[in-house]
């Protein structure tokens, strides 16, 4: 036969058996099961956020709301100036993004093609800044963004304190360096005989042809800073600066809850719709 | 030997070389090298927010191992760890083999599964914490329903840990499962047609062939959540804040809070070295599996 192998760990014919079916039944159970578990805390973020304020603090099952307050969503946008809080949220990730990738695709660069001295060592540094665990260095990086060494500059209050440490990702480093060495040399080779520069092979040959990595690897890291937390908690304390991820749990404190549960899925809503878009594009691609 | 290695050297091709890697060595200094070093050196130190007061020997070290807490606070990760193994390593394993399975609805199913891990972990767990909610809470109705009595999720010290990981495989269990699923297709299908002939049921072609094949993915994975669960501090500081008692008190809670709470930066450093040499095996294990493993990826 030479038609591709098209199957699971069943065959097709096997699934259309009835012991097939039944297992294909079982497994559409589960993870129908599965995407209740996922989807409840949407729904019940949603349908909180409609309630009235005394309805709210009623207890039992009034997973929806006696009548839909879509007032709520107007006013929790507007009150918490959640224009504002994406706003921060963007460019805090974003901006860490576009260090990420400019700084690990220069190294890996210059690791990959221009082989300095001492490779070994620069290596050896990565691996080991990938080993050690954050939390273990958080208080002393947060001090010394306090007071940066020899220009006595603080950063709190800045996005590039930021910036700064969400720069740093050997991982996307070391996976760039992979992605690096496996293009072929006699295409930088023919470019050189060209006169090409280095920063002019790194610019048009390096980084078109490593394009699909570095989006997977952007839109991970996107994500990843997106949701982070602590860090910009100690370091944006002006309500004015901080990024969805901190502002929203300062306002649990302050806000009603119907309030902020609106908030809450106002937030959830841009990763949602992201995730419809993105899921498909790195099916192959999200490896470690 | 030596001049002819010199010779070969292009110093001007070092110089763009070390050009290119100028930002690399600018941020990484600044925000992990200079921090990790200073970690050490704060650890045998008195220092607080207005800077080092005297050298502490090993003074740190002694108050930390000396407080009941150090005990706890580790004991209680062996078991956020253990649980998340338990409850949450295998999670992602089977939604992967079960959604690479489906003929049909294959990438809806992985989109919801994936939706949680894109949401910032502090926003879910505002929805959680009410959720979790004591008394006439959500969860507690929903329970009530099939004659389960309302249960103190966050404040009962044996069942806040379970929670606690409840809530991150929620979150976490969709990354893992994309990351399982890229692996589960690059399994080549002439295997399981082979085993079908041989008369290999389902259970066993998924025990002989599925699983050997991620067993790789598998190992880098759980050694990553070990890490990851290890260092755990938003879960517990947003739901809990360490309590009841010290039930969800981990060690980068106590960082956090004997930082900046108690303004104890010494004991802070000391309790990060804990951090360092308790993971270190396991930081260990991941660098070297990962490298092996990309080795063989790409």
């Amino acid at each position: 036969m030479s038609s591709p192998v098209n199957r699971g760990v069943m065959s097709n014919t096997e699934w259309r058996t009835r012991g097939g079916r039944l297992v294909g039944l079982f497994y559409l159970l589960i993870l129908i099961l599965v995407s209740i578990c996922v989807l409840f805390p949407y729904l019940f973020s949603f349908t909180a956020g409609l309630k009235t304020s005394s309805e709210i603090y009623k207890g039992g099952i009034h997973l929806f709301p006696e009548e839909w307050n879509w007032g709520n969503y107007v006013e929790a946008w507007n009150r918490f100036d959640m224009v504002k809080m994406f706003l921060n949220s963007i460019i805090a990730a974003g901006g860490g993004v576009l260090g990420q990738v400019i700084v690990s695709t220069l190294a890996a660069y210059s690791i990959s093609r221009l082989k300095p001295v001492g490779t070994r060592v620069i290596v050896t540094l990565i691996f080991v800044t990938l080993g050690v665990p954050v939390m273990a260095y958080l208080i002393p990086r947060y001090i010394i963004m306090t007071d940066l060494p020899l220009i006595h500059v603080s950063l709190v209050n800045n996005f590039l304190g930021l910036w700064l440490p969400y720069s740093c990702s050997p991982f996307m480093i070391l996976v760039l360096i992979n992605s690096f060495d496996a293009i072929p040399k006699e295409i930088f080779e023919a470019a050189q005989l060209d006169g090409a520069s280095d920063l002019g092979m790194f610019l048009k040959i390096a980084l078109p042809l490593s394009r699909s990595i570095i989006y997977t690897l952007g839109f991970m890291a996107l994500v990843t800073l997106w949701g982070d937390f602590l860090w910009p908690y100690l370091i944006l304390r002006s309500p004015e600066l901080q990024p969805v991820s901190v502002r929203l749990y300062t306002l649990t404190r302050l806000a009603p809850r119907n309030l902020f549960l609106a908030a809450s899925f106002i937030a959830m809503v841009p990763p949602t719709i992201a995730a419809c878009f993105i899921v498909r594009k790195i099916k192959g691609g999200l490896t470690l | 030997m030596r001049t002819n290695i010199r010779k070969k050297i292009n110093w001007k091709r070092q110089g763009v070389a070390y050009l290119f890697l100028l930002p690399f060595f600018i941020v990484f200094t600044i925000a992990c090298w200079y921090p990790m070093c200073k970690t050490i050196v704060y650890s045998f130190q008195r220092v607080n927010i207005m800077g080092f007061q005297e050298w502490a020997g090993l003074n740190n070290y002694l108050r930390m191992l000396k407080n009941p807490l150090f005990c706890t606070a580790w004991k209680n990760v062996l078991v956020f760890v253990l649980l998340s193994l338990i409850l949450g390593a295998l999670v992602p394993i089977i939604l992967a083999i079960i959604i690479n399975e489906m003929r049909r609805l294959t990438s809806l199913f992985q989109t919801i599964v994936y939706l949680p891990a894109l949401i910032p972990v502090s926003v879910g767990l505002i929805v959680w914490r009410q959720i979790y909610a004591p008394n006439e809470g959500i969860l507690n109705s929903l329970l009530k329903l099939v004659g389960i009595p309302p249960q103190l999720w966050l404040q009962d010290p044996t069942l806040v840990k379970p929670a606690i990981i409840i809530v991150m495989t929620w979150f976490g269990a969709g990354g893992t499962t994309l990351i399982y699923l890229s692996a589960l297709r690059e399994i080549p299908l002439e295997l399981y047609e082979a085993a079908e002939l041989d008369g290999f049921s389902v259970f066993k072609r998924i025990r002989h062939i599925t699983l050997p094949y991620i067993s790789s993915r598998i190992k880098i994975l759980v050694v990553m959540q070990i890490i990851f669960v290890s260092q755990v501090f938003t879960e517990p500081f947003i739901l809990t804040g360490g309590g009841p008692g010290n039930a969800t008190r981990t060690p980068a809670i106590v960082i956090y809070e004997t930082a900046f709470s108690m303004n104890d930066f010494g004991l802070a450093a000391a309790w990060s070295v804990s951090i360092l040499v308790i993971l270190g095996v396991f930081s260990f294990l991941y660098v070297w599996w990962s490298q092996k493993e990309q080795q063989g990826e790409f």
